[in-house]
């Protein structure tokens, strides 16, 4: 599967490269919570690492690394997993997305066409209607969004196919750029890739405003508690971060889809 | 009384909630995208065998139940409930008649039980899966007929529990009954 991804990156030019395990700062994204050692930070994806050396050397590149969640034990999750990340200059979220179905074709061998799904429709298939959700049952809105997304929304999704799930609510967006849908609407320019009712990938038009982003930081800081800010990679943004757009997918959790494996501990020594 | 992240918990664990001893019967991790993280937890009341779903917040505390299971003997019964006997220590316990319920109908002395307890006190009495009870009245037999399906009220021994039993049995048999569900089983002496 390994040969397979290298292969197919390799015809495209996009460069293999290894990014450090130990970061000076953490990576902040909503509801994950990086693991400390010594005094610095494990990646919770390659992200930071990645986009500095997209920065850096404005080139296309990938790798495959291992990522540390803590608290993550569950049939899909484990505390440490191994990350497919790339990047591609110039590219939006729509296109990378169709590469991305492209790369879990090929890593799973799984037959299927693809579907673009907007995040809103996903909740209308669902019978639900995401903006008549409430606090409930001493959950906050945003925990009952969470819960209905996992119990009644995810399920149904990349039934026999690969659906893509587009235009996040703006609060969702994580490092993603932000516009409108055709409702105007503002949207995350996030898509994330299901199949099978697993989400298997994650990818954004990525956001180049340093501003923007050191402040979406800034407010999850407090929800990561003994974290600290990654003060390189916030330098590297404010030097200038190019177009581009980037995707993390779970190889651990395309390995247990391809091998029918029920749980991604199975893929694991 | 311990409380513990909920992350360190899995099947089996046993758990207070609304004051009740729980046991986790089932743990699940959910967490969607960039989402915030939950543990779904399927428990059973120790108390009163109810069974419910536990939505319960990644990083948040439970509070560990000190639940045990001792092996005892019955004893005999007063007007306070049922005197058992811890088999380790021989100390003596009496268990309330509502903790017991309708297991007092193939309660027998000297029968080994498993005694649930909470915090000291029991909260649970487990049978043997099967019991050996003798007839003490029923109907005559009807001679042959030892495939019937046709069934007859049995007044059991030491109890005086009536359970139903096919019409081939007679005053005097000993029989084997399923104590979860009530049920005849078979004859042991013939």
């Amino acid at each position: 599967m390994v040969e397979r991804v290298r292969r197919f990156f390799a015809e495209r030019s996009v460069l293999e490269v290894d990014t450090p395990l130990l970061q000076p700062g953490a990576n902040l994204d909503h509801g994950v919570m990086p693991m400390r050692v010594g005094d610095a930070y494990l990646p919770t994806s390659p992200e930071h690492a990645l986009k500095r050396l997209v920065a850096a050397y404005r080139h296309d590149v990938w790798t495959l690394a291992p990522a540390f969640r803590a608290g993550e034990r569950g049939q899909r999750h484990q505390p440490e997993f191994r990350m497919l990340e790339w990047y591609r200059l110039g590219w939006d979220d729509a296109r990378l997305a169709d590469e991305t179905v492209e790369v879990l074709r090929l890593i799973t061998a799984l037959p299927g066409p693809a579907e673009r799904l907007s995040w809103r429709d996903a909740w209308t298939r669902a019978g639900l209607d995401p903006d008549a959700v409430q606090a409930e049952g001493g959950f906050t809105r945003d925990e009952r969004l969470d819960l209905l997304l996992s119990e009644r929304v995810e399920p149904l999704l990349g039934r026999g196919l690969w659906t893509m799930l587009t235009d996040y609510p703006a609060s969702g967006a994580a490092q993603a750029r932000l516009r409108r849908d055709p409702a105007g609407r503002p949207v995350a320019a996030r898509f994330e890739i299901y199949r099978d009712g697993i989400e298997l990938a994650n990818g954004y038009h990525e956001c180049c405003d340093a501003a923007e982003l050191r402040a979406r930081h800034d407010a999850e800081l407090p929800l990561h508690l003994g974290c600290a800010i990654d003060a390189q990679f916030h330098a590297m943004l404010s030097d200038g971060f190019p177009d581009c757009a980037g995707v993390a997918l779970g190889f651990d959790r395309a390995v247990m889809l391809a091998l029918g494996l029920p749980d991604i501990a199975s893929t694991m020594p | 009384m311990t409380s513990i992240p909920i992350s360190d918990i899995s099947k089996g664990a046993k758990l207070i909630f609304d004051n009740a001893p729980w046991l986790v019967t089932e743990v699940n991790f959910v967490k969607p995208g960039k989402g915030n993280a939950f543990y779904k937890c399927r428990v059973k009341n120790l108390v009163t065998g109810n069974v419910l779903e536990k939505t319960i917040r990644g990083g948040e505390k439970v509070d560990t139940a000190d639940v045990s299971d001792t092996d005892m003997t019955y004893l005999y019964s007063d007007a306070n409930g049922y005197v058992f006997m811890n088999q380790s220590d021989y100390e003596q316990m009496s268990v309330p008649q509502k903790v017991v319920g309708d297991d007092k109908d193939f309660l027998l002395e000297n029968m080994e039980c498993q005694v649930t307890l909470w915090n000291g006190e029991p909260i649970q009495v487990r049978l043997p899966n099967t019991v050996t009870m003798e007839i003490d009245y029923t109907e005559p037999a009807v001679k042959g007929d030892t495939q019937s399906r046709v069934m007859k009220p049995a007044k059991l021994k030491g109890t005086g529990a009536t359970i139903q039993v096919p019409i081939f049995c007679a005053i005097g048999d000993k029989i084997l009954i399923n104590t979860e569900s009530r049920e005849f089983k078979g004859r042991t002496d013939k």
